[in-house]
């Protein structure tokens, strides 16, 4: 009985330990295949020989009660535990799920659903130890340089005993499920054995081996197992029913850098490893050169050459067989990249990591945030329908809110269910929005790749706009995705989103989206969120942003042409209502004295002159020192073009202000009345560039303003006392018809 | 005043050269295992003890010395004061066990530097002959199967610069006056290094660069290495100079290098926050001179004691060299972080005061 059961010790997501399983399985021809992974997915297994199916795909097993109680298990085409399945499925051997249910575990209150079972990776520690830069390496040297020395089953043996060899040491961490896991791994190879199998292959973590060999089963017998099982029930939350189903993965994911416990630093680089047969590094280098060329960057095939036989030289020179990841990627950087940092993280992003997106049939079980979307839109009532059809929210009703926040969460996964009418973009005053609602077939697919972000439409929605968020690199997308945000409703991403743009701000040099950062971040510190820290949080990186606002602001001004001088304008009316808003005199002050520094002639007209009008209207400078500006600005000598853009700078979009304005009124005032004839006709296309913008109301009204608060001097020459009111009295209506105005 | 490295360093090359059974490629003195180890230090079997001569990482050192042995050039770039010079002396001297074959590259270092000269005595008495012919340190290294070093390559004008190309792609020399050509001898190689952040550097050319392998030294990773280097190159500097003053405070050496870390790695060493980086490199070599120069300061006008004021202003011309970008930089960095660390009040006052 003791040698019929084989356990094969793996890595996880080792392509070397991938490779030997594979050989070894061949070996041996097992009628049953136990793997080391959720039971609960075992009806799910007879999917990963479809056509369809694409690895990297994750093994998904949640409670479908409560779907955020979840558990992935990704697989590569190149994880051992992938290949006994595939291999166990073209043999038509048994294959089976022999690890603890998650029902059983502890670890019930795992803090995120990507980081499933942290794990160890002692092979790993082992290859440190040895000073390897990656477990693979360390593995390869020891096992596939040895290729051909026959015998795979001797290197598991071997593995067994180094493994055994550290369990014996106490002081190493271990996984408080350790116990129960391996009781219910025997369990799954009693019963298999009981079922008269005489071949068998248990394909598990190299960790557990020693646990599970024929001496162990001895020595643990089947009750005591079944009482850890039992205890482990007991004292578990009461049984669930847990649902499972295949989703896309991508490598992104399955890299450890994104928090996957078992997680890998290169699985492109091991997807290479175990798809090139042979002449590792010519073909990885080829690749390289291949991206590289995609890029636009120069590589040349004798840099190809030079970079191959650089690689090969570092290896011997460390004292290694073959070239590693470390020793190409060393002699891209010195070789093809030409020292420059750049070219190599785009390597690392498309080639180390890759990019890969895996690929399920569709005859796959749905996911939860399928289930949790269908769930909302039963309960908010809304259709889905693939018609286009219009809806009209009104967000002072709860039910209307609880909608647009949904339609803005499933915009922030890419899920373009609802579009919002550009025409109503609700600003930030208004309480209407409207939308376009259309379902398409392509969206199915979209809410199964979003799946990966969450399992509901809140959490996925927010660990997306936290993903976007890392890659986002310009200042203008993170505001953008600030505002988008703050509508979807997700305060728990409003904090990194700030600090992130605070981090960007200080290294971007662009004036023009700090201050479309600003009003935004403004709209937080002034109205809050849901949570009052918000404001706290935010406040003092406004206060950041202004400082390096004011600091850059002159220079960002200067050179300006008349589109980009239009775009600035509007800017600083959006940073000086933002900034009116704050309850900070600091800040105000500081932006006040900036404004003077764009209101010199160096600067185009309608900047600067709007840089006055906002002290102006600030209170800041007297009405006379405008009233200076603008003659300078509009004396005779000047290009009547620069002469009208200070005229618009100051006045345009605001002729409802002239009418209500005495003082802005006066200063435009005294200006006309003050000006010789010649002068007056020279600049009166100029002035009627502006003028011409108001509306026919807001002109008239103005018109009325002046007769009004200038009583009879409005006609500018004073009244001759020696003209006879009889005989004036005479031409008087003559007269009035001829200026227009009315009967009295 | 100072010997060159194969002399100063000459017991721990011989002691390597005794316990050294690996390979060695053609002509070189030492394998590149040992030259490794002579660069980064260790002890040998017998009890030896090798310095280091470079602090920092052993990879870079590795990437150099393959490269030498796959027959490549070797560019090494950084920004001044990351060792170039001191790394590819100390390659030369244990690869060939001659580091005096040197071309000083400058923006006038003309073609004869590189190729050959002539001794116009014997040239218009013989007419042109190899003995009227003056070799160039390149050619000799040709001939000899040595190690040649090019300092600061990027100062030297681009059409110099492109007569390495067929010296190193084809490892010959023509000299057509004589109708002949000089061939390298195996084991010839060069060792460039370059400034590449610098003003005023002539770009390499396409073709020039694909037949450099580079590494980019890096400056010092931890701000007690940087305060090291700093601290004692300023102690022997003061010596050398004979400087009056104080041995300066620790402190105010940190605060300089803090300064010149911060504003170089773009954010403030505690990471909280992100910071502009100026034009110009801020290496640690200026880090020194500011030192220096402040202690000077505060040696002939001041009390003898370095204070604020006396870095203040060398700190400043190191930091603006565009007048317009950094003095922007500058000034967000005095006002967001200068102005609320505690104990820099001094600093920021002096800064400000110069501006």
């Amino acid at each position: 009985m003791p040698d019929d059961v084989a356990i094969l010790g793996v890595r996880h997501h080792g392509p070397g330990s991938a490779r030997l399983v594979r050989r070894a399985l061949d070996a041996l021809r097992p009628s049953v295949v136990l793997v080391e992974g959720p039971p609960e997915a075992v009806d799910l297994l007879g999917l990963a020989a479809h056509a369809d199916m694409q690895p990297p795909v994750a093994l998904l097993v949640y409670d479908p009660e409560s779907p955020s109680d979840a558990a992935f298990y990704p697989f590569a085409s190149f994880s051992p535990e992938w290949v006994a399945v595939r291999w166990a499925l073209a043999a038509n051997a048994t294959v089976r799920f022999i690890d603890a249910p998650r029902s059983a575990r502890a670890d019930d209150d795992s803090p995120a659903p990507d980081a499933p079972r942290p794990r160890i990776d002692p092979l790993e520690a082992m290859a440190e130890a040895a000073g390897f830069s990656d477990g693979e390496a360390w593995w390869s040297k020891l096992i596939e340089e040895r290729r051909g020395d026959g015998e795979p089953l001797a290197v598991f043996d071997a593995i067994r005993e180094v493994m055994a060899a550290l369990r014996a040491d106490s002081t190493l961490p271990r996984d408080a499920d350790e116990d129960v896991r391996e009781a219910f791994m025997r369990r799954g190879i009693r019963a298999a054995i009981k079922e008269g199998h005489e071949r068998i292959a248990v394909v598990c973590g190299a960790w557990h081996g020693p646990a599970l060999t024929a001496a162990a089963r001895k020595e643990r017998s089947a009750k005591a197992d079944d009482e850890v099982i039992a205890s482990r029930k007991a004292v578990g939350t009461a049984r669930r029913k847990m649902a499972a189903t295949w989703i896309p993965w991508t490598y992104g994911r399955l890299a450890s850098e994104s928090g996957y416990g078992a997680g890998i630093t290169s699985p492109g680089w091991y997807e290479h490893l175990w798809t090139s047969g042979d002449r590792v590094s010519e073909r990885w280098l080829a690749k390289v050169a291949r991206l590289m060329r995609e890029e636009d960057l120069d590589a040349s095939p004798a840099s190809v050459i030079e970079s191959v036989r650089m690689a090969d030289t570092l290896a011997s020179l460390r004292g290694r067989a073959l070239a590693t990841l470390e020793d190409l990627s060393d002699a891209t950087l010195s070789t093809l990249c030409h020292g420059d940092d750049a070219p190599m993280r785009v390597i690392e992003r498309g080639l180390v990591i890759g990019e890969r997106l895996g690929a399920v049939p569709s005859d796959a079980p749905t996911v939860p945030l399928q289930r949790d979307l269908a769930a909302l839109q039963k309960s908010l009532r809304m259709k889905v329908s693939a018609d286009s059809a219009v809806l009209d929210l009104d967000q002072r009703k709860e039910n209307d809110l609880a909608r647009s926040h949904l339609l803005h969460r499933l915009l922030v996964l890419g899920i373009e269910w609802g579009k919002l009418r550009p025409s109503e973009t609700r600003s930030a005053g208004t309480f209407r929005e409207t939308w376009t609602l259309q379902w398409t077939p392509e969206l199915a697919v979209r809410v199964i790749e979003a799946a990966r972000w969450g399992n509901t439409v809140a959490d996925a929605a927010a660990a997306r706009a936290r993903d976007r968020i890392r890659t986002a690199t310009s200042l203008d997308a993170l505001a953008e995705l600030l505002r988008h945000v703050l509508f979807a409703d997700l305060p728990d991403v409003v904090e990194p989103l700030v600090r992130r743009i605070n981090d960007v701000a200080a290294v971007g040099a662009d004036i023009s989206s700090l201050m479309d950062a600003i009003p935004v971040l403004a709209q937080i510190a002034r109205y809050g969120n849901v949570r009052k820290t918000d404001a706290e949080l935010v406040e003092p990186i406004l206060h950041g942003l202004c400082v390096r606002l004011c600091a850059g602001l002159r220079a960002a001004c200067v050179s300006l042409d008349d589109d980009a001088a239009r775009a600035m304008r509007r800017r600083l009316d959006a940073v000086h209502g933002a900034l009116a808003t704050l309850d900070r005199a600091d800040v105000r002050e500081m932006w006040h004295a900036t404004l003077p520094q764009v209101g010199d002639d160096a600067i185009h007209g309608l900047v600067a002159a709007r840089a006055w009008r906002l002290l102006l209207d600030a209170d800041a400078i007297s009405a006379d020192e405008v009233a200076i500006r603008l003659s300078r600005a509009l004396s005779r000598g000047n290009d009547p073009a620069a002469a009208s853009a200070w005229i618009e700078g100051l006045l345009a979009g605001s002729g409802a202000v002239l009418v209500h304005d005495d003082r802005l009124l006066s200063i435009v005032d005294a200006w006309v009345t003050g000006l010789s004839t010649e002068a007056f006709e020279a600049i009166v296309p100029v002035a009627r560039r502006t003028f011409a913008t108001f509306e026919q109301p807001e002109r008239r009204m103005i018109g009325e303003r002046l007769r009004r608060s200038l009583p009879v001097a409005g006609g500018g020459a004073p009244l001759d006392e020696s003209l006879d009111p009889e005989r004036v009295a005479l031409v008087h209506p003559i007269l009035r018809l001829i200026f227009g105005e009315p009967r009295s | 005043m100072r010997e060159t490295a194969e002399r100063q360093f000459a017991d721990e090359l011989a002691a390597l050269a005794r316990v050294d059974d690996r390979e060695r490629p053609p002509r070189w003195r030492l394998s590149p295992w040992a030259v490794v180890t002579y660069l980064m230090g260790g002890s040998l079997k017998d009890g030896t003890v090798i310095t280091p001569k470079y602090v920092g990482n052993k990879r870079l050192i590795e990437i150099a010395v393959a490269t030498l042995a796959t027959d490549r050039a070797l560019l090494l770039l950084g920004v001044p004061g990351t060792a170039k010079s001191w790394v590819s002396e100390h390659l030369a001297a244990a690869i060939s066990g001659d580091s005096t074959l040197m071309v000083q590259g400058t923006a006038g270092t003309p073609e004869e530097a590189i190729r050959y000269g002539w001794n116009y005595a014997s040239l218009l008495a013989k007419g042109p002959s190899r003995e009227a012919l003056v070799p160039s340190p390149v050619m000799r290294g040709m001939a000899e199967g040595k190690i040649v070093r090019v300092e600061e390559l990027t100062r030297v004008p681009s059409d110099v610069q492109d007569t390495l190309i067929t010296i190193l792609s084809e490892k010959t020399l023509p000299i057509p006056e004589l109708n002949a050509e000089a061939r390298a001898v195996k084991g010839f190689n060069v060792i460039a290094t370059a400034n590449d952040r610098d003003k005023g550097v002539n770009e390499l050319s396409s073709a020039l660069k694909r037949r450099f392998n580079t590494v980019v030294l890096p400056v010092p990773e931890s701000m007690e290495e940087e305060v090291g280097i700093v601290e004692q190159r300023v102690a022997q500097l003061g010596r050398a100079l004979e400087i009056p003053a104080e041995k300066p405070a620790i402190e105010e050496i940190r605060r300089v290098v803090t300064v010149f870390r911060e504003l170089r790695e773009g954010r403030t060493n505690d990471g909280k926050s992100k910071l502009k980086s100026p034009s110009g490199t801020l290496s640690t070599a200026e880090a020194i001179s500011v030192v220096t120069s402040g202690m000077a300061l505060a040696a002939h006008f001041g009390d003898g004691r370095l204070r604020a004021g006396d870095v203040a202003s060398g700190m400043i011309g190191a930091i603006v060299k565009d007048p317009v970008q950094d003095r922007i930089v500058l000034h967000e960095y005095l006002e967001t972080v200068v102005k609320e660390r505690d104990g820099w009040k001094d600093l920021y006052r002096a800064c400000k005061d110069v501006l």
